[in-house]
């Protein structure tokens, strides 16, 4: 390798090193508790595909260039220089890694797996080696933020046609406003993605509890996250920010998707406005009664995957719950579930990516969880989840429906 | 010329061990908390009402190993629990605290338990590393360190045994060990006569070469895991 490149790939890592990181690069006595974990190991047992595995591969470059002992003795720590092979095992730790945190659950230690491959993630930025799909979007994502005013125009009338479909399935007598947009002074701005469910669903939920909301021009997913860019994670998440300051809302609810709730609820530190998920939302207009669902309509076996960045990363657990089993009849567990639920292999941007036969393998151990249940629908409130559980369904043959929460309430409102 | 390598390892070497271990232990903190901390919450949900507590109690139990490996978790703790006996069963070969004493007991304390529980468990540890999967994830540091202290305890309890039972002859008495190490943090150093004229003396002169290696690592290995493990299970409930 290039020393000139070599060189700036050290001065990234070291640029990257958060004090957290160093905790989590000198903490690890190798106990292998985590080893059998993580859900790609479970489908694909190689030692790179655990937690350890991949965790390793950052740390030995680290000691390399950060412990006396990368320089006095490398064989103490089995530090490992950068090279191109390097760079390749630091691209498969790190994109075949969801970002789920199970490993954690596991460890004595503590350590943050998805924290540690950040440095993973750093570098291959620093490359050119970064996901070129992730990179494309994160880039699109940003720049549509900077030029927003050049977009305003053709998204109203998607919107247009959107409100129209709003209006056939709420029986409204005018599709006109029934999709706020730029509405100064709403109690909740609404973030969508690019699929026209994404939008639909919640609005007609919003329109039912008659709520003053509106509509975020931005989707709310993060691929600067994924790449693992903090600069693009800012401004992408920025664009909703400043959207929501300047239109004064009190709350930010955030559509079917963990990455994106996770981190203005929890990454960004204090923001003016509460942040919600949409599921919360849900939960709280059926509780309060701002609307109302119509009670045991699903007759079928359902099950619920907990989507870990909204369950294990984001302590939301109970609400969707509650809501499947007021809506059905025969609602099964997933076991385990909650904070020690299986990923389902298509978080940290995975679905984005080339990688299908990849995710199917990966997917074993959420295909296994499936079957246990003997469930006919599979819940999710996740858009990455719900793509990669559609996967796992093609990929092994599961006769099941996969559903998101809020389509769910949404066909079934009184 | 035994002597004075002897002499070596019992005098300046301890100063250099501990001059190593306190530095890098400074120069480790100093260098990890200058570092830049990240914003936000990583905790884990179910958060603890009770996140410090819940930290320490994780720390010091560690259910994580009790749910997925209850031998290795045993000799986790047993292995813990004679590390900090032998903490104190040293601090009581310096000088005498009557506090320590509110239990009363001989010194070293444990009737040789002690020095066997860490000698058992150090050993499993490193057995456990000739296994797959661990023996893929181990790295040289995890056997050399392991090697370390198992040598250090066969003859810190040999030492102990010895003395307890008056196995071969072993004749330095706690007094001797007293004097030795006390000269030691009153830096006016020197080897006591009882340890000097034993023919037991390279056992002690063993003992403390190896201890003396583990300490001088101690900052810069994995060892670090004894002080970033509360912080790093505070933050997974921050």
């Amino acid at each position: 390798m290039d020393p000139q490149k070599r060189a700036a790939l050290i001065g990234r890592i070291k640029t990257s090193l958060s004090r957290q990181l160093r905790y989590y690069l000198d903490l690890c006595t190798r106990c292998g508790l985590c080893y059998d974990t993580c859900h790609v190991y479970y489908g694909i047992p190689k030692k790179e595909y655990s937690p350890v595995g991949r965790a390793e591969i950052v740390r030995r470059i680290y000691k390399k260039y950060f412990r006396p002992s990368g320089w006095l003795f490398p064989f103490w720590g089995d530090s490992k220089e950068i090279t191109e092979t390097t760079i390749e095992e630091l691209s498969d730790a790190a994109f075949s890694c969801t970002g789920c945190r199970r490993c954690m659950m596991y460890c004595p230690f503590a350590i943050d797996t998805p924290v540690v491959l950040s440095i993973a993630k750093a570098m291959l930025i620093e490359y050119g080696a970064a996901p070129e799909e992730l990179t494309i979007l994160a880039d699109g994502a940003v720049e549509k933020g900077e030029s927003i005013a050049e977009f305003k125009e053709g998204y109203r009338h998607v919107i247009g046609d959107l409100e129209k479909e709003v209006a056939t399935r709420i029986n409204a007598s005018s599709p006109e406003g029934l999709i706020p947009l730029e509405k100064k002074g709403a109690e909740i701005l609404f973030v969508g993605l690019a699929g026209a469910h994404s939008i639909v669903n919640p609005a007609i939920i919003f329109n039912k509890a008659k709520v003053q909301w509106t509509l975020s021009w931005f989707e709310a997913v993060n691929f600067g996250a994924f790449l693992g860019d903090p600069i693009k994670t800012q401004r992408i998440a920025q664009r909703i920010i400043n959207e929501a300051i300047e239109l004064g809302v009190k709350e930010v609810v955030i559509v079917e998707c963990g990455t994106a709730y996770r981190i203005p609820k929890y990454l960004l530190g204090p923001l003016p406005f509460k942040v919600s998920s949409i599921i919360e939302v849900i939960h709280r207009y059926i509780q309060n009664g701002n609307i109302k669902i119509k009670e045991k309509a699903i007759q079928e076996a359902v099950t619920y995957h907990d989507p870990c960045q909204l369950g294990r990363n984001g302590g939301i657990y109970e609400q969707p719950r509650e809501i499947l089993q007021l809506l059905c009849t025969d609602y099964r567990e997933m076991s385990p579930n909650r904070a020690y639920n299986w990923c389902c292999g298509g978080g940290g941007g995975l679905v984005a990516l080339d990688n299908e036969q990849f995710r199917i393998q990966s997917g074993k151990a959420k295909r296994d969880q499936i079957t246990a249940t003997g469930a006919r629908i599979v819940v999710s409130a996740c858009e990455n989840c719900i793509f990669q559980l559609e996967t796992i369904k093609t990929g092994y043959g599961l006769d099941i429906e996969v559903k998101s929460l809020t389509e769910l309430v949404a066909e079934h409102l009184v | 010329m035994w002597d004075k390598i002897y002499y070596l390892i019992m005098i300046p070497m301890v100063y250099i061990a501990f001059a190593t271990f306190i530095g890098g232990l400074i120069i480790k903190f100093i260098i990890v908390f200058r570092s830049k901390k990240l914003t936000g919450s990583y905790a884990i949900y179910p958060k603890s009402k009770y996140p410090l507590a819940a930290a320490i109690g994780e720390s010091v139990i560690v259910p994580t190993a009790f749910k997925k490996q209850k031998l290795f978790w045993l000799m986790i703790i047993a292995f813990h629990i004679a590390f900090f006996l032998l903490f104190i069963g040293h601090l009581e070969l310096i000088r005498e605290f009557k506090i320590l004493q509110i239990i009363p007991h001989d010194v070293f304390l444990g009737g040789g338990i002690v020095g066997i529980v860490l000698i058992v468990s150090v050993l499993y540890f490193l057995f456990r590393r000739f296994k797959s999967p661990w023996r893929e994830i181990s790295v040289p540091e995890d056997y050399v360190l392991l090697i370390l202290l198992f040598l250090t305890f066969i003859f810190g309890s040999h030492m102990s045994l010895a003395s307890r039972y008056g196995i071969a002859g072993f004749d330095i008495s706690v007094e001797a060990y007293r004097q030795y190490l006390s000269s030691l943090f009153t830096t006016s150093p020197a080897i006591s006569q009882g340890i000097l004229a034993s023919p037991h003396y390279v056992l002690v002169v063993l003992h403390i070469f190896f201890a003396n290696l583990f300490l001088m690592v101690f900052p810069f290995s994995k060892m670090i895991h004894s002080v970033f493990i509360f912080i790093a299970q505070f933050i997974k409930r921050k």
